[in-house]
């Protein structure tokens, strides 16, 4: 069996899922550090969101920099869209974009659950990390009107093979991050009277940690797709 | 035809299989006590030197020689007894509290209890009366009279109430010749028929009626006591139970109540003759609400006051508790006022604070209190040795030798006491030592029978796993093939004569009763009959797990693994009614992704165009989404709170006043929005039904569906306002004729389906020429293209001799829809004004997810079988929503939150007083949801097909399009592709004609009717689970601390729905097969004419 191996995907997809696990241990570690998690709902207190920010941006210049080298074989479509990224309008429509998914998220917790009159700002907090790791990379990377595509389309023609590589992995951290939260609810009926329990502590570390599970599935994929590579050439 | 009877009775025999495992997990899990029918006497020491033991010194003497030997002893009668029983008299009411400038309605109202005190501290007594749970008046009224524990199965029967065999303090009245005089409530005349001298029994069936039964009372009451015939008077007063139910403690009404009470208690005790002891006694208390059942705090401390006119009380140095008396006290008590035997099976003891002090002849007092207590002391250790000696597995061995030899210990001591302070002693143990008795029968009748309940597990799951390996998994058009309507017969053969053989021959296999036989023996045959059947079809079933994706639905596989694990987790069953909401909503935004995935995707092949995705049906159906998880959502605030749910907030309760709530008539707002809500609904489904071409015509099921919801709609308006209204003067059969009405509308509609089901109407032909179809062709699509051509207006094809049809594309789904709105509309009627938009609300989530289901089931259809099964999603949806639909009725898995007032809607003035009428409509307000859901479930698989007639362009969403067009092009030009006819597009991509509609699936009858069999069969399953779950965590948590508070009311609950959904189930099939028939005769008789 012939399977090509593309090393420099490879590396790219590991350098991926490393940051991601990273970020996470980052923010674990943080948690730790500050012992209360109480402060996890509120925006200004905790460094979750800028964290998790910082995480994703580099993912996506990450994703840049290994693009840059198949720059020279774009096509037509794919260099249109390359020279429209950094015009004011697809900025604004990416920021609409994003603005709108944290506005669904919110109204979506508050369906499931979330009190209406109250704890705006946790559930601000909770729709913004959900954001940011499910809809915000693919509108760093692509810009508004390249996400919409990737989303709605069944096949959009204008994305290049890193990107696809990039949107892929992104995938599981989005797929992992939303069941996290939806599962983390689990522990907030239970009678243990812990102080972690109040919403949304359980949704926010599930969320975490749902993504954390979702890159390791990921870097698991990836991993043995190489194994079997390796093994096939040492049979050959 | 033949094998669709055959389906309706496979159905009723695995509903019997599963609720035949429930009943025996039940007969084990909530045991009851053995009643026995032993019946005390006594040698009546008596004063009348005529009498047999005329008592002297030298009797006294033989007495006292020794003691042990003295049993059966009644000392003289010491008083006459007048009982007045308060329904639901809580210890609060009584208490006065000085220095209260503004008391609650409840509070100071009774103050003859104050005065008395205070003027005769010698003579009254207060004291707290705490009460058994459970504390519902049939219970506490046994406990009262028998002296004994009620045990926790005897709950809910509160109205059947049997008489009663036991030993008991009533029947020793009699048989020792005290004539009793009773007025009041009837539950005591049910209990103890023809035991009174006089009775004054008045119905308390009508819990809204505060007055009228008080009224004949103090009519009474005063007439008899000037009479000196009887020796004890008993007055059961109901009015304040029924102010709690009806307006809660805080009302003005309560205020009113009691101080009426108290006026009636002035009275008696200043009219009793000297001689005479007055009890005034509260069976239970009530809670915040005004409710009772359970056993809170507020619930069990009930109250009691003696009065003695002439004679001192004894005091409390006898060992007996001076601030709070136990109920089953209260017998021993007061067979010693009355100098009658205690009853065999009383565990009381005896409570001297309230037994007057007479002195008997030639006995010291220390002599009589020895007598009395060594009497109730010898009665307990008969009854609990005997007990122990029957039923020897239940006791532990090493527990019952010592406490024998603590009593040998007593009855050594008991010989010796000769002055006060060896008798306190010896009371002191005496009480400790019985009352241990008392907390080990406790223990005792709760325990488990292991065999019965591991048995009803093993049957439960067999019944359940089963038929989903075998009809589960067996494609739907060759389960006619499986159950024969032969072999059927057969295994009903072979279970009645496993079940005459099980009830013949039950003893020799060691079984207890024959139930348990029958069950058992029935059970085997039938799980070896379904493992035949499956070994017959393992070829098949092989076949079709086969092709099951390995992770498919997984995040409904997630949904249903968490529904069904609620039940392990006392804090998920606490807050059910959120998790369910939950979960109802992630399958909405489940269904809602998927269609996004399926079809959105599959339109924007390339680029995606906002204003094209703002036109899109699927973004119409995404709002859709959106209207029904804010529905949702909205539903949550009809949730009652139940106990354990600190800070919550009741809806039917407003906590304004401290710790007490008022049961105030909420504000007219809410009346006029659950009637708006409710005429909307009939509105509305009056409108689909007429844009589906159902409601034209004259037949007489037409003219129902046309006038019927409308007419129901305004009874049910009128019914809320009416009888919630603070106008007084109606009159209550005008009320009560509104809600008649509805349920006579709900019977015609029954009959009228049985009669004729179809809702079409086949336009006369006005010219009878020739026939253009021959008689070899299908005429049905024919019919059925004229039909459609009428409506464009063709003029030209209204002349023609194709006979026209109305409404026969949505021929099973209309009749389903009206009957469905009929059944709504008594449930509306029925439920608490309030939370009958709850049941409307669901309604409306149940018609989007329908809808959504139906274009997503077609998107991915590849055959007319696919087409029909709905996804698993929609199932599990389905069923969430019939559990969901409990909750948003303000209903709670408690016992003491059943809304009785059911049993009362269009029956308050005296219109069938049957206890089997009530029952039914209880539980049919409590499991409304269950019961409409699991009638309707037809709808999941004739929905798409009616909702594809009505928008046939959306027949060119299926995802299979595309495929096939590409085959197309290989052969065709693309040109020609796209001017085809819808019915085209349609048979390329499911093989068969959506446009249609559902006379589809009457052509496809085998695929049809056993896909619906199938689908009940997966709700049997679903339910099934659910209620093995409930008994597997009753199982792992019997000796929970909360299991009598929260698993077994669960387990109960799920119980009674299990056995309630399944023959909705088969109802909703049978009326799928009737319409079924009604179809096939329309067609014949269609052809006939030609």
């Amino acid at each position: 069996m012939a399977v090509r191996f593309d090393a420099l995907k490879t590396k790219h997809q590991l350098f991926h899922v490393s940051i991601s696990l990273g970020v996470i241990l980052i923010c674990m570690t943080y948690m730790q550090y500050r012992r209360n998690w109480t402060h996890l709902g509120s925006f200004w207190d905790s460094l979750i969101i800028p964290i998790v920010f910082t995480g994703e941006m580099l993912k996506v210049i990450l994703c840049f920099y290994y693009g840059r080298l198949e720059d020279p074989t774009l096509t037509q479509k794919q260099k249109q869209r390359k020279a429209s990224y950094f015009t004011p309008k697809d900025l604004a429509s990416g920021l609409l974009l994003q603005f709108l998914c944290t506005v669904l998220y919110g109204f979506i917790c508050i369906i499931l659950g979330a009190p209406v009159l109250q704890n705006y700002e946790q559930t601000f907090v909770l729709s913004l990390l959900l954001t940011l790791l499910s809809v915000s990379p693919t509108v760093f990377l692509l810009g508004g009107g390249g996400a919409l595509q990737v989303w709605f389309c069944e096949k959009p023609d204008f994305l290049t093979k890193t990107e696809e590589t990039a949107l892929n992995l992104f995938k599981y951290n989005a797929l992992g991050g939303i069941l996290g939260a939806w599962a983390g609810s689990i522990v907030s009926p239970l009678d243990w009277d812990r102080d972690w329990q109040t919403y949304p502590i359980p949704n926010v570390v599930g969320a975490l940690m749902g993504s954390a599970l979702g890159n390791i599935v990921a870097c698991t994929r990836v991993l043995y797709a190489t194994f079997k590579v390796y093994m096939s050439k040492k049979r050959s | 035809m033949k094998f669709a009877l055959s389906y309706a009775l496979i159905l009723a025999w695995l509903a019997y299989l599963i609720s035949s495992g429930v009943y025996l997990f039940s007969r084990g899990f909530l045991l009851s006590r053995v009643s026995k029918t032993d019946v005390n006497s006594c040698r009546h020491l008596s004063k009348d030197p005529n009498d047999e033991y005329f008592l002297t010194d030298d009797v006294v003497d033989e007495i006292f020689k020794d003691v042990n030997a003295s049993s059966n002893l009644c000392l003289p009668q010491k008083s006459k007894v007048i009982i007045l029983l308060i329904d639901a008299l809580k210890y609060d009411f009584g208490v006065y509290k000085e220095n209260v400038t503004e008391p609650l309605p409840y509070e100071n109202k009774l103050d003859v209890f104050r005065d008395l005190i205070r003027n005769e501290p010698q003579h009254s007594r207060l004291m707290r009366f705490k009460a058994d749970p459970p504390t519902t008046t049939l219970q506490r009224l046994k406990g009262l009279t028998t002296g004994s524990l009620p045990t926790f199965v005897d709950i809910g029967s509160n109205f059947a109430s049997p008489e009663i065999n036991e030993d008991n303090i009533i029947d020793q009245m009699v048989k020792n010749g005290l004539p009793i005089v009773f007025m009041g409530d009837s539950t005591w005349t049910d209990l103890y028929p023809n035991r009174f001298k006089r009775s004054y029994s008045y119905p308390s069936f009508d819990i809204f009626d505060l007055d009228t039964i008080d009224r004949k009372i103090e009519k009474q009451l005063p007439k008899e006591i000037q009479k000196d015939d009887w020796q004890v008077l008993i007055a059961h007063f109901l009015g304040v139970d029924h102010c709690g139910h009806k307006h809660g403690p805080l009302h003005e009404e309560m205020s009113r109540k009691l101080t009426e009470m108290n006026n009636v208690i002035k009275n008696v005790a200043s009219q009793m003759s000297d001689d005479t002891t007055l009890l005034v006694m509260g069976d239970h208390g009530m809670t915040i609400s005004g409710d009772h059942g359970g056993d809170s705090y507020d619930e069990i401390n009930a109250l009691l006051f003696a009065y003695s006119k002439q004679t001192k009380f004894l005091n409390g140095d006898y060992g007996s508790d001076t601030d709070v008396m136990q109920q089953i006290d209260l017998v021993p008590t007061l067979a010693t006022i009355l100098g009658i035997p205690i009853p065999y099976s009383n565990l009381g003891l005896i409570n001297f604070n309230i037994v007057p002090d007479v002195a008997v002849p030639h006995m010291t007092k220390l002599q009589t209190l020895i007598l009395h207590v060594w009497q109730n002391a010898q009665q307990i250790y008969t009854y609990f040795y005997n007990y122990a000696v029957e039923n020897k597995r239940s006791f532990n061995v090493e527990q019952m030798d010592r406490m024998d030899t603590e009593f040998i210990l007593l009855t050594h001591r008991v010989k010796s006491i000769y002055n006060d302070a060896a008798f306190k002693s010896f009371i002191g143990d005496l009480n400790a030592h019985l009352r241990q008795i008392l907390s080990t029968c406790r223990e005792l009748w709760v325990k488990f029978d292991a065999t019965q309940m591991s048995q009803g597990l093993l049957v439960t799951f067999f019944a359940v796993f089963l038929p989903f390996v075998l009809i589960s998994n067996t494609p739907a058009g060759k389960l006619s093939n499986i159950f024969t309507i032969k072999e059927l017969g057969y295994t009903y053969l072979l279970n009645l004569a496993a079940g005459v053989f099980g009830y013949r021959y039950y003893r020799n296999f060691s079984f207890k009763t024959e139930e348990h036989a029958v069950i058992f023996f029935t059970n085997v045959i039938s799980t070896l009959i379904l493992v035949f059947h499956m070994a017959q079809n393992w070829y098949t079933i092989a076949i079709s797990w086969s092709k099951v994706k390995r992770f498919a639905n997984m995040p409904t596989r997630a949904i249903l693994i968490i529904l069904m694990s609620i039940c392990y987790s006392n804090s998920f069953v606490v807050n059910e009614g959120h998790v369910l909401s939950y979960l109802l909503v992630c399958v909405i935004i489940l269904m809602a992704y998927e269609l996004l995935q399926k079809s959105i995707r599959v339109d924007f092949k390339t680029k995606f165009k906002p204003q094209q995705f703002i036109k899109s049906t699927a973004f119409k159906l995404l709002l859709a989404c959106v209207l029904a998880v804010c529905l949702i959502r909205f539903a949550t605030t009809f949730f009652r709170c139940r106990e354990e749910q600190g800070n919550c907030m009741d809806f039917t309760t407003n906590s304004s006043a401290g710790s007490f709530s008022l049961k105030k008539p909420s504000s007219a707002k809410s009346y006029i929005l659950s009637i708006v809500i409710v005429v909307l609904y009939t509105t509305l489904s009056r409108i689909y039904l007429r844009s589906c071409g159902n409601l034209t015509g004259t037949s007489v099921n037409i003219l129902m569906a046309r006038y019927g919801p409308t007419v129901a709609s305004i009874c049910t308006g009128g019914h809320i306002l009416l009888s919630n209204s603070s106008v007084k003067n109606v009159d209550r059969t005008h009320i009560d004729m509104m809600a008649l009405i509805v349920y006579a509308l709900l019977v015609v509609q029954v009959i009228v389906v049985t009669v004729s089901p179809l809702m079409v109407y086949v336009l006369p032909q006005k010219n009878k020429s020739t026939i253009s179809v021959s008689r070899t062709d299908n005429i049905i699509p024919e019919i059925f293209k004229k039909m459609k051509s009428m409506y464009q207006g063709d003029d030209a094809e209204r002349h023609s001799d194709i006979p026209v049809v109305y409404g026969l594309a949505t021929i099973y789904s209309s009749v389903l829809i009206s009957f469905g709105t009929f059944l709504a509309m008594v449930l509306v009627i029925i439920l608490e004004p309030k939370s009958c938009s709850g049941i409307v609300v669901c309604i409306a989530v149940g018609a989007i997810i329908l809808s959504l289901h139906a274009v997503l089931r077609y998107r991915t259809a590849v055959n007319f079988e696919t087409c029909v099964q709905p996804t698993f999603t929609a199932i599990v949806g389905w069923f969430i929503l019939g559990h969901f639909c409990f909750f948003a009725t303000s209903h709670q898995t408690t016992l003491s939150q059943i809304d009785w007032r059911a049993a009362f809607v269009g029956r308050t003035t005296s219109i069938g007083q049957s206890h089997f009428i009530s029952g039914i409509l209880v539980i049919l307000n409590t499991f409304c949801g269950h019961i409409l859901f699991s009638c309707m479930f037809g709808l999941l698989a004739t929905e798409t097909f009616s909702i594809f007639a009505l928008f046939p362009t959306l027949i060119k969403t299926n995802a299979n399009r595309d495929r096939k067009l590409d085959c197309n092009n290989t052969t065709k030009t693309a040109s020609a592709t796209y001017d085809r006819s819808l019915s085209e597009i349609s048979n390329e991509c499911v093989g068969f004609d959506m446009t249609r509609g559902e006379l589809v699936l009457f052509e496809n009858e085998n695929i049809f009717v056993g896909t619906v069999f199938k689908l009940a069969v997966q709700l049997y399953i679903l339910q099934g689970a659910k209620i093995f779950c409930a008994m597997l965590a009753c199982t792992i948590h019997c000796r929970h601390l909360m299991v009598w508070k929260i698993f077994a009311p669960r387990f109960i609950y799920e119980s009674i729905a299990t056995f309630v959904s399944m023959p909705a189930i088969i109802v909703g099939f049978l009326l799928i097969l009737r319409i079924h028939k009604g179809v096939d005769g329309l067609i014949s008789k269609i052809n006939k004419n030609k």
